[in-house]
């Protein structure tokens, strides 16, 4: 998962500066107190140390509070360089050049050098220490010597080798080497996910304080966390970029229920950013003052439907994964149950979102009864007095959307399903160990924009090792071909023709892509949504108060 | 949750002596008794018979039609349509047999286990009171909800089908693992009392057996206080179920009960679509009333001192 | 009583073990039968063996037990005690430690508590009693036919009706009538505020406690029926005294032994209100955190907030047993 934010930032600030000057003069602020956005992320945040943070929350709180190598363009969501001076790789795309900008420094007054970069991405690629991010830094030269051994049943048996990673040389102060294991077109494109940002020595010194009390590099430092409860970071005085806003606190709220449970604090004005529970939608876009205070942008998470390829069933045929497919009813459940809040999916990267994802790539994806009964009769039918088992998580709204999904199947093609719902450990653990019996839920949310990041995962070497129990190996070389092209646009292209191998032999099916709205209050501005994250781009928010 | 402290006064009452006989002229004089008992008729009519009330099936929902408003009797969903656009009427009807007999099932089989270990426990003393008391009283620091999380969730991924008694399994047993210890303890304590009456002790000198002592003198006169907590239990299930279905561990969808309609209904009170909240707590509130009403006319004609 | 309270203690503390080693053992057959919890902290990615095996290794799963369906894990078990011993309640599945969790979360639940505790009391006291004093009057068929509707009532649609619908234009009514620095406005705020922890967690405490207080409201009726019929009141009255000396003397202190056991054995089921108002609320508290435990297969927090709760409520129990003394005098311990 990657934060892009803020973009168009230099040209956004002197048209609200020029907005902000002309309607309230700035002596009138005479107002005691810091200016503070108020804003939420959910309950379950744990970390705050960039090579272990891995979802929505942490990666949108470190966004403010680091900055890294690069950052993205809200409008594209491609990479411009933030900290790096130049990010320059070779001829064949294995060995890139890193410079860094000169005078940086953490908010504890340590430089953000060469040695910054390396100390974090050392830590985190040694697998000893059992980070989230870890895996990131399997495409440089050194990651495997830096994992522990395991026996067959997945107990330790000795600790890695190297400590740091071979493929990282750190040339002088402010340039970094790094030699990857294979070549990758899109190395720069990673490099502004949390998991590669710099950490001081203090930092490394005590890691368990650290991701407590984070010492960043970027324009906010956290100043109090009550864990569970509530997050307050101050704005940087010394910061020496130019992205930061003119507002001088971020307030988080943590909520068990997510987002939508700060729907009742937005209505009491307890908060700045928000979205409503799904029955509230309707009642909120009808509201003619609310709506004026509306950002969308699409979404770039993918919910889709496995099949246990790897168990004898009617899934087996394509015609009957087809069937199924052109029997769900995306447009009628999303307008239903999420009040639109999301967009059916025709493809499986995510279109417009990241170089290369485009509409339509799924030929089946579109509702279509007739044709699906076709499909079912051309595979010989359900078997009768089976049920279709249909396995996932146990969210509540997720429950809701698949049964829907389960009663559309029913209603079209006579199948009569069953929901199995499973813990989340019990549900991620069953699928890697190729444990179900029909279809499943999966869903995707990429790391970094690339419609590399939506396709690579399905790539698992053998029938074995896929969680889907699919494998094809034209479908593998397309993508070592991808990654070995001379070029990014090269690289594009050669995977929207990995995806089409996907469309055709229909191993998954697409289901809905995300969809990112949020509501915000009237001393709010300039409020934008990254298209890749969905998160409100906190950087780029003006305070009008 | 309130039942435990209706539940467990320091000591049983002595059972009222009057005859069963009795009891049932004074229930039958109170008005609020008999209309109680058909409204739990009319339920129970509609457990066991579901196509006389709805031709409509529950698992028929199209998408599309999700969140109709009520259209009155004659029209395709009387009661309208839920979120995902089954008829509610129908989910109603096809929801009440999981949910009484969830009910029925776990007070029956808590009352058996508690009134065989109460009885046992208060008969012989010793050690075999010593590990019930344990147990009861190990049964009773766990709290409830936190046992049924434990359980729902280790089982969650065992597949049972799908038949009405399938459905309910795994929330019966959770509440009948936590629910028999305040029978166990009501019938200790009136065991105790009544096993030093003297039509026991002449009972015994006579040279009856322990088990006919227990089953012939000393239960039925422990019995009676259990009795009058029955309808309160069944209401104390009903409820429980809605919260175990509120938090998502109680029966599974796609199958259904009032406690996961109201659940999906909340949600939507303010959406424009309070009849899918509403239809359902109405059915809860009506039965759970009833069987209140019930439990205490029986109470009261069971123990004449209290009557009003 | 010094030595009855000494062997209600070694009794009490045989109670908790029997209760960890059996949470204990639920736990652990959850991780067997449901998988690894370390394969959850990766969510969506698929990690390779290396990666879990070092997750589990830092989250103290790497416990060949906990591969072993049937295996009660004794080892981690009894490492766990001795650990619990020294006073280390180790660290949640994601490294935080168990006692900054409940040190945090603890406070806020007893807040919680305290309110339902005194409504309950308030409304059973006063109600249960006006209910018993006039019998069979208007008013007692009135907080009869209350008490039920109370308790038919689902708490959680109480709750959602109340942050949805009453809160919001409440809080803005109090804001306008009071100003937004005065108490009225947080009395009525839509969550929790961990800033002002008693006035945000005053409403939804007596929306609880109203919730449960049907039960009390019926048991102290009931409890003072008897009295009114019992021989010492008889002979009270027929000594002359004032009635309402007889009412506050004999009837009310009497029936109030009852009472007392049943907070003693109410306040392990309240947990389970305070999972759902904890929830709707955000009230960050021992409900919603046991939850999320519970449904991430978090052994160590489990145990650690469970062996805590149950250490409060042997402790609630034997308290209300030595109340039970004080305050009936027909009850003497050998």
């Amino acid at each position: 998962m990657r934060q892009a934010r803020i973009a168009t930032f230099a040209a956004g600030a002197a048209a609200v500066a020029l907005t902000v000057a002309g309607c309230s003069p700035s002596d009138t602020d005479d107002d005691a107190g810091p200016v503070t956005l108020e804003t939420w992320i959910s309950q379950d945040m744990d970390t705050l140390f960039p090579g272990d943070a891995g979802s929505y929350d942490p990666i949108s709180v470190l966004d403010v509070v680091y900055d890294g190598l690069v950052r993205y363009d809200p409008e594209t969501t491609e990479p411009y360089n933030y900290v790096a001076e130049s990010i320059e790789p070779n001829d064949d795309n294995t060995v890139w050049t890193i410079t860094i900008k000169p005078d940086l420094t953490f908010q504890n007054g340590e430089p953000v050098d060469a040695a910054a970069f390396a100390r974090s991405w050392n830590y985190t690629a040694d697998g000893d220490n059992g980070l989230y991010s870890n895996y990131f830094f399997s495409i440089i030269e050194g990651y495997d010597e830096m994992q522990p051994e395991t026996d067959d049943d997945g107990n330790i048996t000795a600790p890695g080798a190297a400590d740091e990673l071979s493929g990282v040389e750190v040339t002088d102060d402010l340039t970094l080497e790094v030699t990857l294991s294979s070549p990758f077109a899109g190395f720069a494109t990673m490099l502004g996910y949390t998991g590669f940002f710099p950490i001081a020595q203090e930092c490394l010194d005590d890691v368990e304080k650290c991701s407590t009390q984070p010492i960043g590099n970027g324009p906010f430092r956290v100043t109090e966390w009550q864990q569970s409860q509530e997050l307050t970071a101050e704005r940087w005085e010394d910061y020496p970029l130019e992205e930061t806003p003119g507002y001088d606190a971020i307030h988080w709220t943590e909520y068990a229920a997510g987002e939508t449970a700060s729907w009742a604090d937005f209505q009491a004005d307890e908060i700045d950013l928000s979205f409503p529970p799904t029955a509230e939608v309707e009642a909120a876009k009808n509201d003619p003052e609310l709506s004026q205070r509306y950002v969308e942008a699409p979404g770039a998470a993918l919910t889709y439907l496995g099949f246990s390829l790897y168990t004898d069933g009617p899934w087996q045929d394509v015609e009957f994964r087809k069937a199924i497919s052109m029997a769900i009813d995306r447009e009628g459940i999303i307008s239903s149950l999420g009040s639109g809040q999301a967009t059916p999916a025709d493809s499986w990267v995510v279109p417009g979102g990241v170089p290369g994802g485009e509409a339509g790539t799924c030929e089946w994806c579109v509702y279509d009864p007739e044709a699906a009964k076709a499909a079912l009769e051309q595979a010989g039918g359900w078997p009768e007095g089976e049920k279709l088992q249909i396995s996932l998580g146990d969210d509540d709204a997720e429950v809701e959307y698949f049964t829907a999904i389960g009663n559309s199947i029913e209603e079209v093609l006579g199948i009569p399903y069953e929901l199995d719902i499973l813990p989340s450990s019990d549900y991620f653990s069953t699928r890697s160990a190729q444990g179900f019996d029909g279809a499943f839920r999966n869903n995707w949310f990429p790391d970094y924009p690339l419609n590399e990041n939506y396709l690579s995962f399905y790539a698992a070497g053998s029938e074995e090792d896929s969680q889907f129990g699919w494998y094809s190996e034209e479908f593998e070389d397309k993508l070592d071909e991808a990654a070995a092209a001379p070029s990014l646009d090269e690289s594009v292209a050669l995977y929207q023709e990995a995806e089409q191998i996907l469309a055709e032999e229909f191993p998954t099916i697409p289901f809905r892509w995300s969809f990112s709205a949020t509501y915000y209050s009237e001393r709010l501005d300039n409020v934008v949504l990254n298209p890749f994250s969905g998160a409100p781009i906190l950087r780029a928010i003006e305070i009008t108060a | 949750m309130s039942d435990a402290a209706a539940s467990a006064p320091p000591a049983a009452r002595t059972a009222a002596s009057s005859p069963v006989a009795e009891a049932w002229r004074t229930l039958r004089r109170r008005p609020d008794t008999v209309i109680a008992a058909v409204v739990l008729l009319f339920f129970a009519v509609m457990a066991a018979f579901p196509r006389l009330f709805t031709s409509t099936s529950p698992r028929t929902c199209p998408i599309r039609e999700a969140r109709t408003a009520p259209q009155g009797w004659g029209g395709d969903h009387p009661l309208g349509t839920d979120a995902l656009g089954c008829d509610v009427l129908a989910t109603l009807v096809h929801g009440v047999r999981p949910s009484l007999l969830l009910a029925v099932v776990v007070v029956g089989i808590s009352l058996l286990i508690g009134v065989t270990l109460g009885l046992l426990a208060g008969y012989y003393l010793g050690w075999v009171d010593y590990l019930v008391s344990r147990a009861v009283e190990v049964f009773l620091v766990v709290p409830l909800l936190l046992a049924a999380l434990l359980v729902l969730s280790l089982f969650k991924g065992v597949d049972l089908g799908a038949g009405t008694f399938n459905v309910i399994l795994l929330p019966a047993v959770v509440l009948i693992l936590f629910g028999w210890m305040p029978y166990a303890r009501y019938v200790r304590a009136s065991t105790l009392e009544a096993k030093n009456l003297d039509y026991v002790t002449a009972a015994r000198s006579l040279g009856a057996s322990d088990v006919r002592i227990m089953t012939r003198h000393v239960l039925p006169n422990a019995i009676g206080t259990v009795t009058a907590l029955l309808p309160t239990s069944v209401a104390g299930v009903i409820s429980a179920e809605a919260v175990l279905s509120f938090l998502g561990i109680g029966v599974r969808p796609p199958a259904t009960s009032w406690g996961i309609q109201i659940e999906q209904g909340s949600q939507w009170v303010l959406g424009g679509a309070p009849h899918i909240l509403l239809a359902p707590l109405a059915c809860l509130v009506a039965t759970v009333l009833a069987l209140v009403v019930l439990g205490d006319a029986l109470r009261d004609a069971l123990d004449p001192r209290l009557a009003a | 009583m010094g030595r009855y309270i000494l062997r209600r203690a070694v009794q009490a503390v045989g109670t908790l073990l029997l209760v960890m080693l059996l949470l204990h053992l639920l736990t652990t057959v959850a991780i067997q039968l449901n998988g690894n919890p370390a394969q959850a902290f990766f969510g969506d990615k698929v990690a390779t063996p290396a990666q879990i095996a070092a997750v589990e290794e830092r989250f103290d799963l790497d416990d060949p037990c906990y591969d072993q369906v049937g295996n009660p894990c004794l080892g981690p078990f009894v490492e766990r005690l001795g650990q619990y011993a020294q006073g280390d309640f180790g660290t949640n599945l994601r490294g935080r430690e168990v006692a900054d969790i409940v040190a945090t979360a603890a406070p806020n639940t007893l807040r919680l508590f305290c309110i339902v505790l005194v409504t309950w009391l308030a409304l059973g006291m006063v109600l249960g009693s006006v209910a018993a004093r006039w019998r069979g009057s208007a008013g007692d068929h009135g907080i009869r036919l209350t008490s039920v509707l109370i308790d038919a009532f689902p708490v959680f649609v109480l709750l959602i009706v109340y942050r949805y619908v009453v809160a919001v234009p409440l809080h803005g009514w109090a804001e306008d009538t009071f100003g937004a620095d005065s108490w009225p406005p947080y009395w009525f705020k839509p969550s929790f505020d961990p800033d002002h922890p008693w006035a945000t967690v005053l409403v939804p405490g007596i929306l609880l406690g109203l919730a449960g207080s049907a039960a009390f409201i019926r048991l102290v009726r009931a409890s003072q029926l008897e009295s009114y019929q019992g021989d010492h009141v008889r002979t009270a009255r027929s000594k002359g005294l004032v009635e309402r000396h007889v009412v506050v003397h004999h009837v009310v202190r009497n029936s109030s032994v009852p009472v007392v056991t049943a907070v003693g054995l109410t306040f392990a089921e309240a947990l389970g209100g305070a999972v759902i108002t904890e929830g709707l609320m955000n009230i960050y508290g021992m409900g919603g955190v046991l939850w999320g435990a519970v449904r991430d297969d978090d052994v160590s927090l489990v145990l650690g907030v469970v062996t805590l709760l149950a250490a409060v409520t042997v402790v609630v129990m034997i308290v209300v047993d030595i109340a039970y003394a004080l305050l009936d005098p027909r009850i003497r311990y050998e």
